[in-house]
């Protein structure tokens, strides 16, 4: 599973002598190849979490309007901390 | 320092972590707005000044052992052997009592022209230790007296982070070589130390006159400036980005530093284990578990803002651990998996142990930090600790970690914090008079102002 398993074999992979320096293989993040399903699970993720609250909210908003308790009624309750 | 290049490259670095001092100095303003808007009006001051007083605490006391103990014991001391034969970076002669290197004595712990970096370096571990104290000074507002908290916060920060650190966060600590502990920006070093400590001066401390029912049932207690608190934590966030800066090392040649051929350079940023890494993919990582956590907790907490803004931080600090590796979208849904569980978890442990943590430090930190480490074991199993081949080191691997967690946020947290807060307590220094908390902290410095302005608005020259 782990992308490398040895620092040194890693920045050493595709040295060539011929040329100064070295090519270094660039990705080191876990799970290299699977970027598609992580997006996908992150798209997923993001639009969950949308209607989630969305819903959420809605219920919320929905109770308060029931109760109505008019616009200086917050004025009796603000906490004295 | 005698070719421009090289010099270059020191001064680079010298400013390089200064600027992370700069910048995480915000944490500690963000965490004094964040405790005084969270306890009530009659105890702000007190708590404003409880939480300022750690800062020259920890510093001279880090200045004094602090920073010793952080060089003096990565072998244990006699658990694992020391590298530092093997390394082109600084030999110290090895292992406990032979540190010569921060001896507040030694001409290297003052201002030097053979230096540049010890006092940078040294500064950048300063701001973290005033992070470990400030993280249990947010928990026990409002009843702890600043005598047993200057205590505390001189134990966490100057003395058992120091050595978790020495153990678990530095290129030769013994945890990183026979655990394969990896932990590059401080999910465990930090927060599930400091997360632990706090719980265990919880236990001892008690909850606030009023916090549960005679049934046991928990009331909130909430805060006097929700928008304060908000702010504080944002600041928090902002003085964060110097915190992951500072856990890195800027710069560094890793080619005759792995041995990886004669005359191969290879000039990269590196977490603190000097394992490459770069600032540019952290940066996405760190964002990218904020967006996490915060969309986690809004969530989970149904929108409320403290929740909200906390999360965002419990999703940071859980990513923490293996920032330095995973993709960013890993980063973000680590994130919110450990948000989740601190949130949860914090609410239980307050049912079931009637724990009264005033602002939810111990899940934010605690469990985030725990569950990072845990998660970081599975994540990157397999992925090398280090990058000096053929010294033994383990790989990172879940059995490691999970050692190491407990490690952290039991044997050098929670431990400690109940020890010390026992020894207070039994000595009569823990907590502060039941009338005094009753009245308020601030009470004689009210009727003191009270006085005054009485005394100015009926004066007429």
């Amino acid at each position: 599973m782990a992308t490398l398993t040895s620092w040194v074999e890693h920045l050493t992979t595709d040295v060539d002598s011929a040329t100064e320096g070295m090519q270094v293989a660039g990705e080191i993040y876990p799970m290299v190849g699977t970027e598609g399903l992580l997006l996908l699970i992150g798209v997923i993720v993001w639009l969950a979490w949308h209607v989630g609250t969305h819903n959420s909210e809605a219920e919320e908003l929905k109770k308060m309007a029931r109760k109505a308790p008019g616009s200086n009624a917050h004025k009796n309750i603000v906490a004295e901390w | 320092m005698t070719d421009e290049l090289s010099a270059l490259t020191v001064i680079f670095t010298e400013f390089y972590y200064w600027m992370t001092v700069v910048l995480m100095f915000l944490i500690h303003v963000g965490f004094c707005m964040y405790e005084v808007g969270a306890s009530r009006y009659k105890h702000h001051q007190h708590t404003l000044m409880k939480n300022t007083i750690l800062i020259p605490l920890v510093t001279i006391t880090f200045f004094f052992f602090g920073w010793w103990i952080y060089w003096a014991f990565p072998t244990g001391p006699g658990i694992a052997p020391s590298i530092m034969t093997e390394s082109t970076g600084l030999v110290l002669g090895g292992g406990f009592g032979a540190n010569e290197l921060a001896n507040p004595m030694s001409p290297i712990m003052s201002i030097g022209l053979n230096d540049h970096i010890n006092g940078v370096f040294w500064a950048a571990f300063l701001l973290f230790s005033w992070t470990a104290a400030s993280i249990v000074s947010g928990a026990l507002i409002e009843r702890i007296t600043t005598f047993a908290f200057g205590i505390l916060a001189i134990a966490i920060g100057s003395v058992f982070w120091t050595i978790d650190a020495s153990w678990g966060w530095h290129f030769d600590g013994w945890m990183v070589k026979l655990l394969g502990y990896h932990d590059a920006y401080a999910s465990g070093v930090i927060h599930a130390c400091a997360g632990g400590f706090a719980l265990g001066v919880l236990a001892v401390l008690g909850p606030r006159i009023g916090k549960f029912s005679s049934s046991g049932e928990p009331r909130n207690i909430g805060p006097r400036n929700p928008w304060l608190v908000c702010i504080g934590l944002f600041l928090i966030y902002t003085g964060f980005w110097g915190f992951y800066a500072a856990c890195n090392i800027p710069i560094f040649n890793l080619g005759p530093e792995y041995g990886l051929g004669d005359g191969v350079n290879f000039w990269t940023a590196t977490n603190i284990y000097v394992t490459p890494t770069t600032l540019s993919g952290i940066t996405m990582n760190f964002l990218m578990s904020l967006s996490g956590g915060l969309l986690a907790a809004y969530w989970i907490a149904k929108g409320d803002p403290f929740w909200t803004y906390s999360g965002g931080l419990a999703g940071i600090i859980t990513a923490s651990a293996g920032n330095d590796l995973y993709h960013p979208i890993q980063a973000m849904i680590i994130a919110g998996i450990g948000t989740i569980i601190a949130y949860k978890l914090h609410y239980w442990v307050e049912r079931k142990f009637k724990i009264d943590d005033a602002v939810g430090a111990v899940a934010v930190h605690g469990y985030a930090g725990v569950v990072g480490l845990i998660i970081c074991g599975f994540v990157l199993w397999g992925f090398p600790s280090s990058g000096y081949d053929g010294l033994g080191y383990a790989a990172i691997n879940p059995v490691g970690m999970i050692i190491g967690a407990f490690i952290m946020f039991v044997v050098l947290g929670f431990i400690p914090g109940y020890v010390i807060a026992k020894i207070l307590h039994a000595a009569g220094k823990l907590r502060i008079p039941r009338e005094v908390e009753l009245a308020g902290l601030d009470y004689n410095m009210m009727e003191a102002a009270s006085k005054d302005e009485k005394a100015v608005s009926s004066s007429n020259r």
